[in-house]
């Protein structure tokens, strides 16, 4: 693997389908194709809207367009997650805290991350 | 930077042209991210450098790959051997490693016998990468014509896909498994 992913890959997705940047703005009703360059030199973070465009046009997911954003969260919530799995643990065992707990436990398995504490 | 570090690292490959530069960002196993020409006039080698310092701030590379301007037998300009001694230098100062290829390595590791000419190796890497590339590629040149601007592209992919080439080959020397198919 590579040591850290780009925050996109806008780019690469935007060449191989040989548009240009301006054929990029149009279809998402932008101005013009500056809008996108700025995007693709990581220089903005475009809109959920315009991110879900770009799925729509590049018909790649969202998680795999925005690789190094997504990274970036995915880390952030798995440490947020840690600090709530312990907040679990520390209540009463009851059946929602059980669910809960589970839920934490799924949401990392399904990243690439770990929790610490799972017995 | 250690070998694995190395191995793992994106690439930024670049190949100097008498207009400007090709390039090609790459990421391992062979991904290619990036790759087009950049056209400079005026102060040529000024310009290059400042269009190849943005790229390293904007793609963050591990290493840069140039074609080796002083190999043996090599006919580059001087200028060009200049800019290519420019690169490395803004390369270092950003702590990115720089690996400098003979065109003979490359060719070796595309063709085995250092035969094979410059289109050949195009439509090589054409077929390798069809929906990146296969559209720049070039009319088969005759003797009357100039290099076309676009070969650089190629030039560039080739050089990124030669730097693969000894990382294999080193791996394989210290009994480390292949990890490029």
């Amino acid at each position: 693997m590579v040591t850290t992913r780009l925050p996109n890959y806008l780019r690469s997705h935007r060449k191989r389908l040989a548009f240009s940047q301006e054929d990029v703005a149009f279809l998402l009703g932008a101005g013009s194709g500056a809008k996108v360059c700025r995007y693709e030199r990581f220089v903005r973070v475009p809109s959920l809207e315009t991110a879900l465009a770009f799925e729509v046009i590049f018909r790649k997911p969202v998680r795999e367009l925005f690789a190094g954003q997504y990274e970036k969260v995915e880390c952030r919530v798995l440490a947020r997650a840690q600090k709530l799995l312990e907040t679990v643990d520390e209540g009463e065992p009851n059946r929602i805290a059980i669910q809960k707990r589970k839920a934490i436990i799924d949401l990392a398995a399904a990243g690439d991350g770990e929790l610490n504490n799972l017995s | 930077m250690s070998r694995n570090h190395q191995k793992n690292s994106r690439i930024l490959a670049i190949s100097l042209t008498n207009r400007g530069f090709g390039f090609a960002v790459m990421e391992p196993p062979e991904t290619l991210v990036d790759w087009g020409v950049k056209t400079v006039r005026g102060d040529k080698n000024a310009q290059c450098v400042e269009k190849i310092e943005d790229m390293l701030n904007d793609y963050a590379p591990g290493l840069v790959v140039l074609e080796d301007a002083s190999a043996k037998g090599s006919r580059r300009s001087t200028r060009i051997r200049i800019l290519c001694a420019e690169i490395v230098a803004a390369a270092s100062l950003r702590k990115v490693g720089v690996s400098l290829l003979s065109r003979e390595h490359v060719r070796r590791v595309f063709f085995g016998d250092y035969k094979g000419t410059k289109d050949a190796l195009a439509g090589i890497l054409a077929k390798r990468f069809p929906e990146e590339i296969e559209n720049r590629l070039p009319p088969k040149r005759r003797p009357w014509m100039s290099e076309d601007y676009r070969m650089a592209i190629f030039d560039a992919v080739a050089l990124g896909l030669g730097l693969g080439a000894i990382h294999d080959q080193q791996d394989r020397r210290h009994g480390m498994p292949h990890l490029r198919t």
